[in-house]
């Protein structure tokens, strides 16, 4: 495992209490695997990946559990030493990411020399050479971000995160920006890389269609939790949790046309409101009174579930296919 | 280069604008022109020049294409109480007017950005409780004011300064420049110029704080501490470059707008600049030397705003480097 | 950021009672603004019972009982801040002061208020032409060099109080109107402006029953900084000995005491408070733009 994240507890003060982002989250990252983290927004994953990099916002701070990363537990000063060199991100916006007064080719040119080891002219080498990687001609180097296409500066993000040669990539949302064509052009990019530099990655997407079309391994995030993870053919093919069910429903597929979509009534929970059992009960059809009282994670380490109907999975699911299932508002109607 | 030459004709028809308001505010006041022009300080020839140097008694229309004509030569008249030149007088003054205003700035502008840059960072804490609202009182006094009390502090009071003037009576120069590099020159710009600076700081520090803390939030900020750069790097490379910016555009802003502003501050040291010949003039029914003085402050005014449009075009890509796709 | 700058979206209903509740509720938000409110209430009580806390005439020469003429009189029982060279009470003048402050202040704010909400209204409303014209005339006012241009108007037509709020005015109309003017052009693509104009309402019903409304609070900072403006001009016009030299005012103090050498008398207590006076009032302004811009624009402005 090059990343372990163990019981996560991100906290955020905010005026109305202490809101958990993040509230005991447990996953792998496999050496050389793509693993997708996915979830509606406000689910925590986002969070999660930042506290991984050791930028939280101001009023953000770890509350609880740890990060491993290639055995080593994460503190403040490993992760001012790993970052970049070890790990690396890629934005959501590279245009917000890229300061807007430097030319693109003066910010590899930065990160290359201040946290490389790279001269300046061995780092403007090693630019054109990141540049050729993501498929940019070395002559834009020398372009600001405002001048490049939206598809091209996240070319420019991914040339940038790769930059120090790290072997583990954090992408945010790295294709949600973009139109469709686009998109699969950056995730085209991301697979070759992948298997090129043997890179590991962690993929946070709220788009289950771009998880099926990328990753090996699927963790599915709901109100700051772990619902159900494991292999992307397994989860997608015979979901366990509803929520899962759900997100699977909600997307249309990248690659062919899909069904009718349908979406997940109702909203994630407020998480600075103190909650117990499953999170997903309010808006789920499938929930029992027991639901709300406490949740377990169940199954194999390949593929676990912490809906307490697992046993039931196989019926929920073939319930779950029927659009009608989803219409129901009332929690506890299949009690 | 088309937005340059955009910026310069919109700089350029605003002063156009300003100077025909001002030829028919000086002409359609109360009286009639010739009795604001003609002076009985003035002998026959004079007036008989007068008269024919501004045509007075042709047409209106005639007088303002005489009247532009004249101001493209740089021939504003003579002045009706020193009978020189009004364009003299003003070269003459103009010097201390700019050295009183750049000094000023420079200080508040350098004080401002290091002030504004630390009390973003100390944001929350109680020192930025106390001097966001301190700051806010100096810009709320009145210049002159501010001048007033600090008159009566350090010069009549301590005795540090000396209470106006430009230089000491008695003393001889060779020439203006061996005058204004003179450490007497100095002593007598230091009160002014600390007044000065003291009202113009509040803008460029409560301009470059919120900028800071703008910019402390934009992503690329966060993606610098991702990469692992140093703080010193994030804060000063990146965060302050960008919250810089606008601070740049209103510095050069401020040398047109507190040129007009001086005319208290030179009024309260008997700074000998060009706002005190303004107030001097206008006082003094000086019409030529009122006209020749508003026109001077109006022209640095759209000068420094074009200078302001260049700059910011200079310093922010998006604006000189346009898109390419 | 407690509430966005989202106008009411009700669909018939009209949204001037709404906006103002909302304005009349700001003040408890925000501590600055409260506090702006404070000192402007405190300043218009002194206005109005200035001769009950200053009986005597603030230009009346006076004596002591010796019959000499009290002049700098240094501030004690019978006068708090002492006297003029002239042998005038220093606090009637600071209390009646305020009388002229306030006239000045708020004459000037309400034509700033009401010229640059309407230039701002018709020009984003309506665009086209009158758009253009309208802000050439404001690009043309705001070339102008303010003080000098004040200095100069006062000068030649003469010294006295409505001269300076008509400069003043006539300088400080445009920035609210641009900015007025950009916030209307936001507005008017609302869904709820959209659906007036699909039912047929006239132009003129949009634009003062639906969108007018919701520019109050803008026009209301704009007027809250157009008053410390002109009471700062008026004491610097003053000061310069073109303003009315029969009305009492904070800036015709001032010039006395500077006229008559008070500073090298250090006679503080002169020439001190008119200027506190000042402050204060143009602080109160700033503070109280500075909660509503934060309440109803919160884009306007930075954290």
């Amino acid at each position: 495992m090059i990343l372990e994240v163990d019981k996560l507890q991100i906290h955020y003060s905010t005026r109305s209490g202490v809101a958990r982002a993040v509230d005991g989250a447990s996953f792998v990252v496999p050496e050389g695997r793509i693993v997708g983290l996915v979830g509606e927004s406000g689910c925590g994953k986002t969070t999660a990946v930042r506290a991984i990099m050791g930028v939280l916002a101001e009023n953000g701070r770890q509350a609880g559990g740890r990060v491993v990363f290639k055995g080593q537990t994460m503190d403040e000063a490993t992760t001012r030493r790993l970052r970049w060199r070890d790990i690396a991100y890629v934005p959501q916006s590279a245009m917000s990411s890229l300061d807007p007064v430097y030319t693109v080719g003066s910010q590899l040119v930065e990160v290359l020399t201040k946290r490389g080891t790279h001269s300046r002219a061995s780092a403007r080498a090693r630019s054109a050479e990141l540049f050729d990687l993501v498929g940019l001609s070395e002559r834009r180097l020398a372009d600001y971000p405002h001048q490049f296409s939206g598809g091209m500066r996240q070319r420019a993000a991914i040339a940038m995160a790769l930059a120090l040669e790290p072997s583990l990539l954090l992408a945010d949302e790295p294709v949600t920006a973009l139109d469709v064509i686009v998109q699969r052009q950056i995730l085209d990019v991301l697979r070759s890389l992948q298997q090129r530099l043997h890179l590991s990655m962690v993929l946070v997407t709220h788009d289950i269609s771009v998880v099926a079309y990328l990753c090996d391994e699927v963790v599915v995030m709901y109100a700051g939790q772990v619902v159900e993870s494991g292999p992307v053919r397994e989860v997608l093919a015979r979901p366990r949790h509803p929520y899962t069910m759900g997100l699977r429903n909600a997307f249309p597929d990248l690659l062919s046309d899909a069904l009718e979509l349908v979406p997940i009534a109702g909203s994630p929970p407020d998480l600075s409101e103190p909650l117990s059992g499953c999170r997903f009960v309010p808006r789920c059809p499938f929930a029992q009174p027991a639901c709300s009282i406490d949740s377990v994670v169940t199954g194999s380490d390949g593929h676990r579930s912490a809906c307490r109907r697992d046993a039931e999975a196989d019926t929920i699911r073939t319930a779950a296919l029927d659009p009608r299932t989803w219409q129901r508002s009332s929690s506890f109607a299949m009690s | 280069m088309r937005l340059v030459v955009e910026r310069f004709t919109h700089n350029a028809l605003a002063l156009l604008a300003v100077t025909t308001i001002l030829f028919f505010m000086f002409r359609l006041m109360p009286g009639t022109p010739l009795a604001a022009f003609i002076n009985e300080n003035l002998n026959a020839d004079q007036q008989q020049a007068m008269l024919e140097q501004f045509g007075l008694d042709k047409p209106m229309w005639q007088q303002y294409f005489i009247y532009l004509g004249n101001l493209l030569r740089g021939e504003m008249g003579l002045s009706f109480f020193q009978r020189r030149p009004v364009t003299t007088i003003l070269l003459e003054v103009l010097p201390n007017s700019v050295i009183l205003t750049l000094t000023s700035l420079i200080i508040a502008y350098a004080f401002g950005v290091l002030a504004g840059a630390w009390l973003a960072w100390k944001r929350g804490s109680w020192i930025e409780r106390v001097a966001v609202p301190a700051v806010l009182a100096t810009r709320a006094a009145p210049e002159f004011w501010i001048g007033m009390v600090l008159l009566a502090l350090l010069s009549f009071n301590a005795g540090w300064f000396p209470s106006g003037g430009a230089s000491s009576p008695g003393l001889a120069y060779n020439n203006n420049w061996q005058r204004i590099f003179s450490l007497d020159y100095v002593h007598h710009l230091a009160l002014p110029v600390l007044t000065l600076a003291l009202y113009l700081q509040g803008l460029p520090l409560l301009l470059m704080r919120s900028n800071m803390l703008e910019v402390m939030h934009e992503e690329f900020v966060t993606m610098a501490r991702m990469k692992g750069l140093s703080e010193w790097r994030i804060v000063i490379g990146h965060a302050a470059r960008n919250a810089l910016l606008p601070v740049v555009t209103a510095f050069a802003l401020g040398v047109g707008l507190s040129m007009g502003g001086n005319v208290v501050i030179e009024t309260v040291f008997s700074w000998p600049g060009i706002g005190r010949l303004l107030v001097q003039a206008v006082s003094a029914h000086d019409y030529p030397v009122a006209q020749g003085a508003f026109l001077m402050i109006a022209l640095v005014l759209a000068v420094m705003n074009f200078v302001a449009d260049l700059l910011y075009m200079v310093l922010d890509p998006r604006v000189s480097h346009g898109r390419k796709g | 950021m407690a509430e966005r700058a989202e106008p009411v979206p009700a669909r018939a209903s009209w949204p001037l009672l709404p906006v103002l509740k909302r304005m009349a509720a700001m003040p408890l938000k925000d501590p600055f603004a409260f506090a702006g409110l404070v000192i402007y209430l405190l300043f218009v009580l002194v206005a109005v019972f200035a001769d009950q806390l200053a009986p005597v005439d603030p230009l009346e020469i006076l004596f002591t009982k010796a019959g000499k003429l009290a002049a700098n009189v240094p501030p004690g029982v019978e006068f708090p801040l002492g006297t003029t060279n002239l042998g005038r009470d220093i606090y009637a003048q600071l209390v009646h002061g305020t009388r002229s402050a306030l006239a000045v202040g708020l004459s000037a704010a309400i034509i700033v208020a009401t010229v640059g909400t309407i230039v701002g209204l018709v020009a984003g409303y309506f665009g086209g032409t009158a758009d253009a014209v309208l802000m050439r005339i404001a690009d043309m006012a705001l070339s102008l060099p303010f003080l000098p241009f004040v200095i100069v108007l006062t000068g030649f037509l003469g010294a006295s109080t409505s001269n300076i709020v008509l400069a003043v005015a006539l300088l400080l109309w445009p920035n609210s109107a641009r900015v007025i003017r950009s916030q209307v052009l936001t507005l008017r693509e609302r869904a709820y402006v959209e659906a007036a104009r699909v039912t047929g309402a006239s132009a003129w019903r949009i634009l003062f029953v639906h969108i007018a409304p919701n520019i109050l609070p803008l026009s209301f900072v704009y007027a809250a900084i157009a008053i410390g403006w002109a009471i700062i001009t008026e004491a610097s016009v003053s000061f310069l000995g073109f303003g009315d030299s029969t009305s009492v005012s904070w800036g015709m103090m001032l010039q006395d005491a500077f006229a008559s050498q008070a500073l090298s008398r250090g006679q503080y207590a002169w020439f001190v408070p008119p200027g506190i006076c000042i402050v204060l009032v143009v602080v109160a302004g700033f503070f109280i733009s500075r909660g509503y811009e934060e309440v109803f624009m919160p884009r306007l402005r930075g954290r």
